[in-house]
């Protein structure tokens, strides 16, 4: 159903939202610190410049809220049909037992700024040369800057014999596969710990959103079982198709010395190829071309990921190099511009950048790419630059995690110098179940 | 001070989050305020001590018991920067308390 939808005439729940703002507002003392910030801020940029953001995940409504608030006059298009946006973050908490699914689940409406058009469409095809996207509802829209804020596809189907409908059942479990999946795979997992038994944990060859999830569900696999009682009739084997288990030196050597410690075994390349369900069989194929199975009582399925087809086929992506293979977005992966196309620009786990699919790459990433396009829609370069800043609070049990931040360079970089990245901490573990969604809106909402 | 702009807009948001809370905080507080101060002259600063009292007592509380909601135990704070942050939160609790506990301290030693 095609429904243009202007977020000001939407939804009660904005009206509600504004009301409980302009309280706290009072409660709180804040209007002060808001007006401050906010007069301090360069005034908006004049222009009549049609952009349009393809995504309303956290990128695209960081992106909306931001270029609201930065240009005067623009014109600017969401296009996504979801109703609801996703805590992503979330996944692995609602998988591992900690949290139920609510907890991640928002409407978008009261998501979008006011002046915002946003269109419950689809992009099914970008066409760059002529500044044009087609929605699945199969109408065209033209656009003078775009940004492409898709996320990327779960690969599922690379992987023969994989069904996602199974998800909770047969030992399978997979936290990549939404709410839902998520949900699924703590039942799953949940099974799973009361009886003991063989598991094994994946990782794909592909490039990937929340590396650090296959590990944290591993972790908190072993601090189950262990608080069951289960883990001594238990192994846990983790498969990854890479040389590694994180892209990162100094956390991949942590993991695993950890890992060891606790008994966890490792497996480098083994890329998971096929899986039978019902069989409790997964397929592992090494790169000498090795077929190896391995029967389970519990698997845990990380997809191959890549861009999604509309982004994957189109010239945005990039047409050579490692990126190619996935088609991720062909940007610059300091400016985020597009390589070829220098009114595109990319937010979030759509480019083609060394590293980052995480909520804090859009946290640092959204302030660039805004202030770059805006640079841009007034003709001139772009001047800020990213450093690939992500981060990820990798539980290595219940109460416990490590905070750590690092750049494209796979250097560790600690937002606040006096904590100890590989030092686990409560600490860490507050700031994932209490203190990160709160951030996480307010990076959605352009404050920070 | 980026850190500081983030940790206001978290607190920020979480107000959003537990607005109906603080609602009902704020207006328990303000009745309290206002039976007090009708009822003046009361011995405010007499009675401090007793509202300090009972906000170390939640302060203390909170810090035996938080790590246990939020599905840890303190045997999980093993970081000086986990103990500064447990007793941060505690404290911003005992604070809450104490300042719910004052006006009925004072109240009560007018009748003493």
């Amino acid at each position: 159903m095609k429904q243009g939808l202007q977020p000001e005439s939407s939804a009660p729940e904005i009206s509600a939202a504004v009301d409980r703002r302009d309280f706290l507002r009072l409660l709180a003392g804040s209007s002060l610190l808001l007006t401050t910030t906010q007069n301090a801020r360069a005034a908006p940029f004049k222009t009549s410049a049609h952009i349009v953001i393809a995504g309303s995940g956290l990128g695209g409504l960081a992106l909306a809220n931001r270029l609201r608030r930065e240009l005067d006059g623009a014109k600017i298009t969401i296009l996504d049909r979801r109703p609801q946006h996703f805590y992503q973050p979330g996944y692995t908490l609602i998988g591992t037992g900690v949290w139920t699914k609510d907890k991640v689940i928002d409407p978008v409406a009261p998501l979008v700024p006011s002046g915002v058009e946003w269109l419950q469409e689809m992009v099914a095809e970008f066409d760059p040369v002529a500044n044009s996207v087609t929605t699945d509802g199969g109408r065209k829209i033209r656009y003078d800057f775009l940004v492409v804020a898709t996320g990327l596809h779960l690969n599922y189907a690379g992987i023969e014999g994989m069904d996602t409908a199974a998800i909770g059942r047969e030992g399978l479990a997979s936290v990549y596969n939404g709410p839902d999946g998520a949900e699924a795979s703590w039942q799953a997992m949940a099974a799973f710990r009361d009886k003991g038994g063989e598991a094994i944990m994946t990782l794909p060859a592909t490039p990937m959103k929340c590396a650090g999830a296959p590990l944290k569900t591993t972790f908190m696999l072993r601090d189950r079982l262990l608080k069951a009682g289960t883990l001594g009739k238990s192994k846990i084997s983790f498969q990854s198709a890479q040389k590694n288990v994180f892209g990162v030196p100094r956390i991949n050597e942590e993991v695993l010395t950890r890992w060891q410690a606790l008994g966890i075994g490792v497996e480098f390349e083994h890329k998971l190829v096929g899986i039978d369900i019902g069989a409790h069989r997964a397929r592992f194929v090494t790169p000498a071309g090795e077929n190896i199975e391995r029967p389970y009582d519990f698997i845990h399925v990380v997809p191959p990921m890549r861009a999604p087809d509309a982004v994957k086929k189109s010239e945005l992506a990039w047409q050579d190099g490692p990126m190619a293979a996935g088609g991720w977005l062909e940007v610059d992966k300091e400016t985020l511009q597009h390589k070829r196309f220098p009114n595109v620009f990319g937010v979030g786990d759509i480019n083609g950048t060394p590293r980052g699919k995480t909520a804090a790459t859009v946290k640092k990433s959204a302030p660039i790419v805004t202030a770059n396009l805006v640079e841009v829609i007034a003709g001139r370069a772009p001047q800020q630059k990213f450093d690939g800043y992500t981060s990820c609070p990798l539980i290595v049990r219940e109460g416990s995690a490590l905070l750590i931040e690092f750049d494209y360079e796979g250097k560790l970089t600690p937002s606040l110098p006096m904590i100890e990245p590989l030092q686990e901490s409560w600490f860490a573990w507050l700031m994932k179940v209490k203190l990160l969604k709160p951030a996480y809106f307010a990076v959605l909402k352009g404050h920070v | 001070m980026y850190e500081i702009w983030l940790a206001a807009n978290i607190l920020w948001e979480l107000a959003l989050t537990y607005w109906p809370l603080l609602a009902i905080y704020g207006a328990v507080l303000a009745v309290l305020l206002l039976v007090a101060l009708r009822a003046r002259p009361l011995p405010w600063r007499r009675r401090l001590p007793v509202a300090l009292i009972v906000g170390v007592l939640v302060c203390v509380v909170c810090m035996l018991s938080v790590p246990g909601l939020i599905g840890a135990q303190l045997s999980d704070l093993a970081y000086w920067v986990d103990w500064a942050n447990l007793f941060a939160v505690s404290a911003g609790f005992g604070a809450a308390a104490a300042l719910l506990a004052w006006p009925l301290a004072a109240w009560q030693g007018r009748r003493a």
